[in-house]
């Protein structure tokens, strides 16, 4: 099947993202920009993937749980994965990980919780734009470890990108790496490319995309579907 | 001052001591890799809390001999195996960047042989 995707896409919860990304406002949204595959991936944590999987299942949205990670490095890492239980348990560890430092909402903006309604169930008190404790290395084990796939995010920005923070891209086992709609290819080298909208708010939702044929969206067809591709080229 | 001597530093230890004993000629401090990568010049200290294996990677393509770890954050394992292979001393001190930074600076200007 022909999926066009958009696996970074942020809610309300990540402090920088508009309040109007509901689960059900981001899936509408993703509808009406023709888009058949999207992932949540909010900062740090994946408090609202549960009530994002409930709308996905209800409106026939295929879809992945997302985590966007920051390294100790700062660069942000997308983790992405086929199994809800997984990737809230990916997320709360990557919370837990983070320095104690409340969020300010004044200052920051907020990170409210919410149902598939979009009704506010409490709000994540630790600010979420820190690094976490894990570093790229540490971060591909880890999601592999627990079948999901490592990318990391926007590598073609000058701000939290990985090639911005290290000056150049590892060599790690990331099963791809994500440009923005026109980021430059060659910083790809070998890895096959993935690019996204990494939305903060519905105007900007499947500005970039990815398509992909795969039987299922499921982690392990993607991967393979991203390297067939990527050896073609 | 020499790489060794900072191992004599109060306050500091050495994580990885394989290393050629040079005279270090300069400092250089940021947690921002690719800052290091631009700007860090030749056989100089860098003061950083940047402690995995990326930093060894970088300090290897800019000359750099020695790392000192801040605030006693953890160096990770394939960090200082990355390191021994490299032959880059690897030190870590409770004092912040800050602090280390003018410490070090301190001991680079009263040595003769820079």
């Amino acid at each position: 099947m022909l999926y066009r995707a958009d696996f970074h896409i942020h809610s309300c919860l990540s402090p920088c993202a508009s309040l109007e990304m509901s689960p059900a406002a981001i899936v509408e949204k993703a509808k009406s920009v023709g888009l058949n595959a999207i992932a949540l991936s909010d900062h740090n944590c994946g408090f609202n993937l549960p009530a994002f999987a409930k709308v996905c299942e209800q409106q026939g949205m295929a879809c992945l749980y997302g985590v966007e990670a920051t390294s100790v490095e700062e660069a942000h890492v997308l983790c992405l994965f086929d199994q809800l239980d997984v990737a809230v348990e990916w997320g709360g560890t990557i919370y837990e990980s983070l320095p104690p430092v409340p969020n300010r909402p004044d200052r920051f903006g907020d990170q409210p919780i919410v149902d598939e309604h979009g009704e506010i169930l409490g709000f994540a008190e630790t600010f979420l734009i820190s690094a976490s404790g894990y570093d790229v290395a540490a971060m591909v084990e880890e999601v592999h470890a627990r079948g999901g796939l490592c990318i990391p995010a926007h590598i073609d920005r000058q701000v939290f990108g990985i090639v911005a923070q290290l000056g150049f891209l590892p060599d790690e086992p990331f099963d791809a790496v994500e440009l923005t709609a026109f980021g430059n290819l060659a910083l790809a080298k070998d890895y096959p490319v993935v690019r996204n909208s990494d939305a903060h708010d519905l105007a900007t939702l499947g500005s970039a995309f990815t398509d992909l044929d795969v039987p299922a969206l499921s982690v392990a067809a993607i991967r393979a579907c991203l390297w067939a591709e990527r050896m073609q080229d | 001052m020499k790489i060794s001597d900072i191992q004599s530093l109060e306050g500091f230890a050495c994580l990885q001591g394989e290393y050629t004993d040079t005279q270090v000629q300069d400092g250089y401090t940021s947690d921002l890799l690719s800052d290091v990568m631009a700007h860090a010049e030749e056989d100089s200290v860098l003061i950083t809390i940047q402690a995995h294996k990326n930093t060894v990677a970088v300090s290897s393509l800019v000359g750099v001999v020695a790392i000192i770890v801040c605030s006693n954050r953890p160096a990770t394992d394939d960090m200082l195996e990355a390191a021994r292979e490299e032959g880059i001393a690897v030190f870590q001190t409770d004092g912040n960047q800050f602090q280390t930074s003018s410490l070090i600076a301190q001991h680079l200007a009263s040595c003769p042989a820079r």
